[in-house]
């Protein structure tokens, strides 16, 4: 089965890693191999095909393979931005180690299985959390991300086995699939860390570095909530499509998380607070779909995901390219960011487009879709509006770039150079090209992600016919019975 | 009831009430590795061995990981109302799963499992929500997770066997995360597993971009003085 190769091989890297974390250079060269290779075994992954392991089905399907593909690239880019910037070593290992639970939750057609599998990768992201100094503090961040990790995956677990059997005795049915629905769905929005579970979320903001900060809070998680849309449209939407006090507080969470998520990221003060915050709203959309239950809602909410995770990580590679050539996060320091770096600023107006969408885009009209799914109007046109309200802060940030800058900079220039190499020292000068050309590194890693973001968000790659496919129960079920 | 399966489910329950009840945190440690243990053993079907020793595997390995992290001493939070109290609390929560057997449908899996995993879900619920410690938070995510494990096995029967391949792994990955991060909070000063404090937590990150050449000096503007 063409899954296994990308399996073993992000499973055996992210085991290296974690072995050789006290060799970080090594360990950084091993993940970025490993992450070169995944993206090569992701490539090769053939939708459609199925095996029964230890009794359990595993099916590929586009969406799998697509979200693997764009998982590694983003993968590599900010784990080479991470590299260049100095980040936390263990930042590589983790996202790798993500995309190994992605794969394995995602080709799993039993929620059972695949709930527990989505929640290993969330428990790699303490890693991240640990620093030399400050451990108390950082722990202190990690145990409260295993919990909120822990805390989704029992509930789901728990709701998954609750309505997994055969149900016709029940004699309060609604009731019981209701609660069950509601479990799920709170699990993803726990695991997301949107507004009112944030508390953890936004604290992980004051530890993790941001090439981290979208592993934790965007692509783990949306893994969650593909697990769970999947089970939805399974298990639940087809037995009583109607919980009106159940999809009244995902809206509730939904509305609430856009709109102070979008104003929290506005008021904050230094670029981490404002990429996480930034995260969190756009996981509000997420929960929306999740409370559309039903068939329609499959696509959009499959497409926006996508869209969601590259973009994100689009703008956590941005934020880090602008602390790597400036020094610094917070954003009074960063004044007049703008008028030094160019290539920066393409690259967060690429980031702003494929983030906010151009009407035509797929990833606008899927987030259309779900909001005319769940609203009528007038509602409908002013959450839209809510929704465009991220070019809020994005204008702030580029306003404070525009500024004059405080006197003096110590700031990386943009410009690539290329000092003399000296043969009798060939590992000094590759190590001086690299240190000098700081700015100028990071800011095309930044830009490159950023143009993958615009892609994805347009649809390109095939973004909406990957996110209309079937499930992989259905991939299943087509295999067995002879229609694939 | 099944005798056989009775005594187990009562061992993950006294398991529990000890690592949530004690103060030491070696103590602790054994009291969740026999939760673990006896768990694996009752959410396991006997005729599926890989199953079964994925299961204990992975329950052993958590346990072993706390263990390195817990062996040097240091104490955990404890129950601040005793250990008969905890027992009592989870007495009555195995007692209401054995009464809401298969909640409102009839159950494939043991009643006995979802028994004990209504009393270790009881028991981790004040960990989880007031543990001021990483171990203590940590026992209370393990019986929350063993928890929700077990009343699946009671409610949807035995797993398959690549399922308990996962949930091992996902085990013996807590396990790791916890002792982790227990280990990173007793190295940092004589706190313990304590977390700390609200000020300190709020770090300011100055450690992300390491200053490895150096930076040209500063020049003073002409915004700066006024």
């Amino acid at each position: 089965m063409s899954l296994l190769p990308f399996l073993l091989i992000s499973i055996a890297v992210t085991g290296a890693a974690l072995i050789l974390r006290g060799r970080p250079t090594i360990a950084t060269s091993v993940v970025l191999a490993g992450l070169v290779a995944s993206l090569i075994a992701a490539l090769a992954i053939r939708p459609g095909e199925t095996i029964v392991i230890g009794g359990a089905t595993v099916a590929t399907t586009d969406f799998l393979r697509l979200f693997l593909v764009l998982g590694c690239l983003s993968g590599l880019a900010l784990a080479l931005l991470g590299a260049g910037a100095g980040t936390r070593r263990d930042a590589p290992a983790v996202m790798l180690g993500t995309l190994a639970a992605a794969a394995l939750a995602l080709s799993l057609p039993d929620a059972r299985i695949a709930v527990p599998a989505a929640t290993i990768g969330g428990l790699l992201g303490v890693l991240v959390t640990l620093a030399p100094t400050g451990a108390r503090a950082g722990a202190t961040v990690g145990i409260r991300e295993v919990r909120a990790v822990i805390i989704a995956g029992a509930l789901a677990i728990a709701a998954a086995a609750w309505i997994a059997r055969p149900l016709g005795d029940l004699a309060v049915q609604p009731q019981v699939f209701g609660f069950a629905y509601l479990g799920f769905t709170i699990a993803v929005a726990v695991r997301f860390g949107v507004i009112p579970f944030h508390f953890w979320a936004a604290r992980l903001a004051d530890a993790v570095p941001e090439v981290a900060l979208p592993t934790l809070t965007a692509w783990g998680p949306a893994v969650l909530a593909v697990v769970a849309l999947a089970w939805i449209d399974r298990a639940v939407a087809p037995v009583l499509p109607e919980f009106g006090a159940e999809r009244a507080v995902l809206i509730g969470i939904g509305v609430v998380t856009i709109v102070l998520a979008t104003f929290a990221a506005w008021i904050q003060d230094d670029l981490e607070h404002v990429l996480g915050y930034s995260i969190m709203g756009d996981a509000g959309v997420i929960i929306l779909g999740l409370a559309a239950l039903g068939t329609e809602a499959w696509t959009p909410v499959r497409v926006w995901i996508l869209a969601f995770v590259v973009a994100r990580s689009a703008f956590a590679a941005w934020c880090a390219a602008t602390r790597a050539t400036f020094w610094t996060g917070r954003l009074d320091d960063l004044r007049g960011w703008a008028r030094h770096s160019p290539p920066l600023v393409l690259a967060l107006v690429l980031v702003i487009v494929a983030s906010v969408g151009l009407p035509g885009f797929a990833a606008w009209e899927a987030r259309s879709t779900i909001v005319r799914l769940l609203f009528g109007e007038p509602w409908a046109g002013l959450l839209l509006v809510a929704l465009l309200g991220p070019i809020l802060y994005y204008v702030r940030l580029l306003a404070i770039g525009l500024r004059r800058p405080h006197g003096g900079t110590s700031a990386e220039d943009w410009r690539p150079s290329w000092p003399g190499i000296d043969l009798n020292q060939v590992r000094t000068s590759i190590v001086k090209i690299a240190r000098v050309n700081r700015g100028a590194s990071t800011a095309v890693l930044a830009l490159l992600l950023a143009l993958l973001a615009v892609g994805t968000s347009a649809g390109a790659f095939g973004v909406t016919e990957a996110a209309a496919g079937a499930g992989p129960a259905v991939e299943a079920e087509a295999v067995e019975t002879g229609l694939r | 009831m099944n005798p056989v399966l009775g005594t187990v489910a009562a061992a993950v329950v006294a398991g529990a009430v000890v690592a949530v009840s004690v103060r030491d945190g070696r103590l602790a440690v054994v009291g969740l590795a026999a939760t673990l243990v006896f768990a694996a053993l009752l959410g396991a079907q006997l005729d599926a061995p890989l199953g079964l020793a994925a299961s204990l595997t992975g329950g052993i390995l958590a346990a072993y990981l706390l263990w390195i992290a817990a062996r040097g001493g240091g104490t955990t939070g404890g129950s601040r109302l005793g250990w008969p109290t905890e027992a009592l609390l989870a007495g009555a929560a195995f007692f209401v799963g054995l009464g809401a057997v298969g909640l409102g449908a009839p159950a494939l899996g043991p009643v006995e499992a979802q028994a004990a995993g209504f009393a270790l879900a009881a028991l981790a619920v004040v960990p989880v929500a007031t543990g001021r410690d990483v171990l203590r938070i940590g026992i209370g995510l393990f019986l929350l997770l063993q928890a929700a494990l077990l009343v699946g096995v009671g409610l949807d029967g035995h797993p398959s066997q690549l399922e308990q391949v996962v949930t091992a792994a996902l085990v013996a990955a807590l396990g790791g995360a916890v002792a982790a991060l227990g280990y990173a909070a007793r190295s940092d000063g004589s706190g313990g597993f304590d977390l700390a404090t609200e000020s300190r937590v709020r770090i300011r990150r100055p450690l992300d971009a390491r200053r490895e050449s150096p930076r040209p000096p500063e020049v003073t503007g002409p915004d700066i003085g006024r």
